[in-house]
């Protein structure tokens, strides 16, 4: 049986065709003239026009036509080549959602009314993002992405410039500015559109909310198997509830990553100090936000089934607790537009001591399904019980083509809520998630 | 953390039988025999290693397809092929992909050796060129053939594009990861870059030996003082060419079923024998 051979149709190849053509079509006339014209007759006494006859290009003439057609060419691949210097990337994600907690029940407050809305089932484009780079090798990158869904508006999320350095051929050593992923664990750098479970774990969630920050990180790669970031930031994050986009305290965050990669093994651990800061009415809070954090990723294979990982992270640290918050202060109101520390109230609570973390296994059953569970737990203040999150989560995979992805997913998440009279239950809040996703 | 109750035990239950039923579904790509994607360079040899492979083992496919190293090794990571052919290494950065994906960094089997050439005319004078002066040329530093020892007449570069392996190898490792000249001008095989140098006696360009036909190879000087030396089996095999490279077929996995078979067949007597045949050095 013959081999079937078949070439990608490329820009070269265009090209080349383009060449051809141009070619053609510039020595075609005078090929078809010569070949079909009839044997010279003796027209000047006669006084035809001698101009319905071209006279033959002589091969000076043919060698400037090539010349010039080899100089559009060039021109046409050199821009070519500055275009392909551009890479657009993106994916879509739409998802149908099911909770347990639903009811068609809206609830309307305020004068003009907002409306709640407490159903739970419903589709929503969770992402629709686009990814521009441009490469701008050998000595560096610029990066855009922006995103928009149900949950935020059209916004910029990555906007970075990476300088390499020039003495190592796959630039080990690299300066980015911008906005860009937090250099904290492995969670927080890995796209949802590569991610096995629908939403990354509870900690990181709230630990680093956008993911990513502004200022500037020095990444370095030492040898085959050793990795380091350390970063300059505003810190809070572009999601963060008060300040999104400005930094209220002088002093920055500084967050470092080490980490040892063997391919079928990495480890790394992560830190981060810097302030936090509680706007009120009067003065302003001041806590301490910090984080250490450890990460581990083992990667083995089963014979006939697929590959397979086991990929943990642990944190503990001290950050603002959304719970004291809203104990420790009174939220302005119309009667009362005031943000105070409650009488009485121990500023030294608002940031507590907090531990979270994930295990997360994931198995591929031959090279179209992948099936994951995760184990993910937070904390919030480890001095005090029934404030604890845990969620078991079950997810299977299905890829088609290399850019389709359908996630089928079960949540369990198991929280405590103060019953009224007396006790903890826990709510009926399991959720179930189908995603459809497509990326170019 | 509190003990989940039986009804919610129940319901992620269902829903793993959920799971478990789909997974049981029957596989569409079960039978339709072994897809081969990646470079330009390994498509001359593989598909040679291909033909002979099925004559000798009746009822298999494999279907090869170029593209260039880089294409192949997208297609591995994004599930399209089941073997790459590959001139170069995979990055660090394909493998995380990959890995993303798959679980997996991928397996490498080198199945031959190759002397990346560089290919002037027939007609060309020049016999030689230091490692530096090559350099130089595809760096643009050098435009005329006087630099280096021939006549006085414009150089024309040619190269590949940048999703060929080739290319990515030279430019590691000649250029040291800098940019081509502007002017160096793409095609989109080595058979093209063979065929522009064989017709252009002012032409220069490089690529793998099995298509150094009606070109010449410029003997390579590794450093001053020492001796020129040729692609050939002898210098391949030592490591005393400077440019000598592996060509690699990369799977997701270990290799098993019907591509480990293939492959185990590549690196038989009877595949390495073929390498020889078609112009790329054994490993052994």
């Amino acid at each position: 049986m013959p081999t079937e051979i078949r070439n990608t149709p490329r820009a070269g190849h265009m090209l080349g065709l383009l060449t051809a053509a141009l070619l053609s079509a510039a020595l075609w006339p005078q090929g078809v003239a010569h070949a079909d014209d009839p044997a010279p007759a003796d027209t000047s006494a006669a006084g035809a026009d001698t101009s319905a006859t071209p006279a033959p290009e002589s091969l000076e003439e043919v060698a400037g036509h090539v010349g010039g057609l080899t100089e559009t060419v060039t021109t046409l691949q050199t821009d070519l080549d500055k275009l392909k210097r551009i890479k657009i990337t993106g994916y879509l994600q739409e998802r149908w959602e099911g909770s347990e907690s639903d009811r068609d029940t809206v609830k309307a407050a305020g004068s003009p009314a907002a409306y709640t809305t407490f159903n739970a089932r419903r589709f929503y484009l969770r992402r629709a993002r686009f990814k521009i780079t441009y490469d701008a090798s050998p000595w560096g990158q610029m990066v855009l992405s922006a995103d928009g869904g149900t949950d935020r508006p059209f916004r910029l999320l990555d906007a970075y410039g990476a300088l390499y350095d020039p003495w190592t051929i796959e630039h080990h050593h690299q300066l980015w500015f911008g906005q860009f992923n937090v250099p904290f664990g492995n969670e927080i750098e890995r796209s949802s559109s590569v991610r096995e479970m629908p939403e990354r774990s509870k900690a990181e969630g709230i630990l680093f909310p956008g993911e990513r920050d502004r200022g500037v990180k020095l990444q370095d790669q030492f040898g085959a198997h050793f990795e380091t970031a350390l970063a300059v930031i505003n810190g809070g994050g572009i999601n963060s509830a008060d300040f999104p986009t400005t930094d209220p305290s002088a002093a920055k965050d500084v967050v470092g990553r080490a980490r040892v990669v063997f391919g079928f093994l990495d480890a790394g651990i992560s830190a981060y100090g810097g302030k936090q800061t509680t706007p009120l009415t009067g003065p302003e809070i001041e806590t301490d936000r910090t984080r250490l954090g450890g990460e581990v990723q083992w990667y083995y294979e089963m014979p006939k089934l697929g590959g397979g990982s086991l990929k943990a992270e642990a944190y503990r640290g001290h950050n603002v607790n959304a719970d004291s918050l809203s104990t420790l202060i009174a939220a302005p109101t119309s009667a009362n537009p005031v943000r105070l520390l409650k009488p009485g109230a121990d500023p030294g609570h608002i940031a507590t001591d907090f531990n979270g973390g994930y295990v997360t296994w994931v198995q591929n059953v031959t090279e179209r399904l992948q099936v994951a569970a995760r184990y993910d737990w937070w904390d919030p203040n480890v001095d005090l019980d029934h404030d604890q999150y845990h969620r078991i989560g079950f997810a299977l995979n299905a890829f088609y083509q290399g850019q389709v992805r359908v996630t089928l997913a079960y949540e369990i998440p198991t929280t405590e809520r103060a019953l009224a009279g007396g006790g903890y239950e826990d709510p009926n809040d399991n959720l179930m998630t189908a995603q459809f996703q497509f990326q170019f | 953390m509190r003990l989940l109750s039986s009804n919610r035990c129940a319901r992620a239950l269902a829903w793993l039988t959920c799971m478990v039923s789909l997974l049981a579904a029957p596989r569409a790509e079960a039978g339709r025999g072994v897809t081969i994607k990646g470079s330009d360079t390994m498509v001359i040899l593989v598909q040679r290693l291909a033909e002979n492979y099925m004559l000798a083992n009746k009822g298999q496919i494999v279907q090869v397809t170029g593209g260039g190293s880089g294409t192949g090794i997208a297609a591995l990571i994004n599930g399209t092929t089941d073997v790459c052919m590959a001139s170069r290494p995979m990055k660090e950065e394909e493998k995380r992909k990959l890995r993303d994906r798959f679980q997996s960094m991928g397996t490498e089997t080198a199945v031959a050796k190759d002397g990346l050439s560089v290919y002037v005319n027939d007609t060309n004078p020049v016999k030689t060129i230091t490692l530096d002066q090559l350099r130089r040329l595809y760096l643009g530093e050098i435009t005329s053939w006087k630099e280096l020892g021939g006549p006085d007449v414009p150089i024309t570069l040619y190269g590949r594009e940048n999703s060929s392996g080739t290319y990515v190898f030279f430019k590691d490792n000649v250029l040291k990861g800098k940019d081509f000249a502007p002017r160096c001008q793409t095609l989109p095989g080595t058979a093209a870059v063979a065929n522009a140098v064989a017709r252009d006696k002012n032409g220069v360009g490089y690529g793998g030996a099995a298509y150094a036909k009606g070109v010449r190879d410029l003997g390579l000087i590794p450093a001053a003082g020492k001796p020129a030396v040729l692609p050939t089996a002898a210098t391949v095999k030592d490591g005393s060419y400077p440019l000598t490279r592996y060509l690699y077929l990369y799977t997701r996995m270990k290799p098993a079923g019907d591509v480990k078979k293939f492959i185990d067949y590549a690196l038989s007597p009877a595949g390495q024998a073929l390498t020889t045949k078609v112009g790329y050095f054994p490993l052994n």
